[in-house]
């Protein structure tokens, strides 16, 4: 996916808002790519213009052919419908997809039961965890015949140890099904072992300050490892 | 909803025995039946109107009158409520009227009305104009409850308007859509009877009322008014009966779907 010269200013109280000025950026297909940056500096605009949510001032979007469609979209909240059930939830993001309700419920079920969640399927999203929640949106966001996905710090408002099983949950359902992703983020530590690329950026306007490939495949990576503390201590200048 | 246990209906029962006493022995004490009479003959009155001829005809007449309006209250004040919701501009071309309905008293309403209208027409018309301002104002603060954010959800995972409509904006909305409803029931009754009162129809609760109290018959009038109070409270009943209906239905659903093993 190529961005090229996008600019974004927003009109608050007469100072005009610069947030993204002739970003130009390309996101390798199949691949995560995570965007760290500072809070506030336009990450969250940038996906919100991918996801066709807002328009670019300037500047255009192309997409590669395996990229064309449908978008999953994770958001910072689990954003669920609250009088379905999880179930429900899932099952209605398909019904254009899959003409059968049977169909539907079992495709539903199957990701439901990858997030280990399927002895909930009749639950109402107010009856479950904060972090439950955020798993019936990962299980909607895969479930979604999605060709592109885009997260928004999803992994945000929970505790260390359930993000890190929520990142996980999110890597194997990504490791089956590879979905071109781009990831923002403020947590290095996260973006270091999910991403194929870290991208560093500067605060409003947003530009990028460095790149950084990481090939160590995903299962092999420690944050412990030499390697990693270098990684990270760029992030800490 | 309060939960009652028994001391409350104990507490209500008292309530409404002393209710009866204070009647009683008012009445005994005026001593005139004109003014005030007895329970015993207020009911003896109810009885022997019930077992007049066109009884039933004017209720019915009634409760037609009542239902007809609250239908048009209902398509009229959901279908400018959510324009008026959605849209600024239809917003400030509706206040003025909503200003003109909300502050007319009652009673101007089904004069003017009379003199417009034929008597039949008059309740109908009085009670949609008292009732609509209920109705618009709940359904246009229901369209304000829809979450932006899900909204957002929705477009991104390419909700067409009409699942959209379903399962987004008719449920967000329900709560205000059912208070809104209730609330204009209840003013209906009172104004069509009100109305029929003032312009005696043929048929009519109100209609007998008037003619009662005409004829100074005033257990009568007390016995129609208890058929006006027992119509409000059955009708209120079977809107909160319609309202579970729905979650009665889900429930025997979902038990016969337990049994089939789930995926």
């Amino acid at each position: 996916m190529q961005l090229t010269t996008l600019s974004k200013t927003y009109q608050v109280t007469e100072a005009p808002l610069v947030v993204l000025d002739k970003f130009s950026y390309t996101v390798e297909p199949k691949e995560i790519t995570a965007l760290v940056g500072p809070s506030g500096c336009g990450k969250t605009t940038l996906l919100r213009l991918i996801g066709g949510l807002e328009k670019p001032d300037e500047g255009n979007i192309t997409k590669v052919e395996a990229e064309e469609g449908p978008i999953s979209y994770l958001f910072q909240e689990p954003r669920l419908l609250p009088w379905h059930t999880v179930l429900q939830n899932v099952e209605l993001v398909l019904r254009p997809w899959f003409e059968h309700k049977s169909e539907r419920v079992a495709r539903a079920m199957e990701f439901l039961h990858m997030v280990d969640l399927h002895n909930y399927a009749r639950f109402k999203p107010d009856q479950l965890s904060g972090g439950m929640r955020q798993r019936v949106a990962i299980a909607r966001a895969f479930a979604y015949p999605a060709r592109l996905m885009l997260l928004d710090e999803p992994f945000q408002s929970l505790d260390t140890s359930m993000r890190w099983s929520l990142v996980k949950a999110f890597l194997t359902l990504w490791e089956q099904d590879k979905r071109t992703t781009v990831y923002v983020t403020h947590d290095v530590p996260e973006a270091l072992l999910m991403a194929d690329t870290v991208i560093r950026l500067t605060s409003r306007p947003m530009q990028i300050l460095e790149t950084l490939r990481i090939d160590t495949p995903r299962h092999e990576r420690s944050l412990g490892d030499p390697k990693f503390i270098a990684m990270q201590a760029r992030f800490y200048t | 909803m309060r939960r009652s246990t028994w001391t409350t209906k104990l507490i209500t029962a008292l309530s409404v025995i002393i209710l009866l006493v204070i009647w009683q022995v008012g009445a005994v004490w005026l001593d005139a039946a004109v003014i005030l009479p007895t329970p015993g003959t207020t009911l003896s009155a109810l009885v022997s109107l019930v077992q007049q001829k066109p009884f039933s005809l004017n209720i019915i007449t009634t409760i037609g009158r009542a239902l007809r309006s609250f239908l048009l209250i209902f398509i009229v004040g959901s279908f400018f409520g959510i324009l008026a919701g959605y849209s600024k501009r239809v917003h400030a071309f509706l206040v003025p009227f909503l200003v003109l309905f909300k502050a007319t008293p009652v009673m101007s309403v089904i004069l003017l009305a009379f003199i417009w209208f034929s008597s039949g027409t008059v309740p109908l018309f009085s009670a949609f104009l008292m009732g609509f301002p209920v109705m618009f104002i709940q359904v246009e603060q229901g369209v304000q409850l829809i979450s932006p954010r899900l909204r957002e959800m929705t477009v991104v995972y390419g909700f067409s308007p009409f699942r959209r409509l379903t399962h987004l904006v008719i449920p967000s909305m329900l709560p205000s859509i059912v208070t809104g409803a209730k609330a204009s029931l209840s003013m209906v009754w009172k104004v069509v009877i009100a109305a029929e009162v003032l312009t005696v129809p043929r048929y009519g609760v109100g209609s007998r009322m008037q003619l009662a109290q005409v004829h100074l018959e005033t257990a009568e009038v007390l016995a129609w008014t208890l058929i006006a109070v027992l119509l409000t409270a059955v009708g209120d009943m079977l809107f909160i009966a319609m309202l579970s209906l729905p979650k009665y239905i889900r429930r025997i659903r979902w038990r016969k779907r337990k049994v089939e093993p789930c995926n």
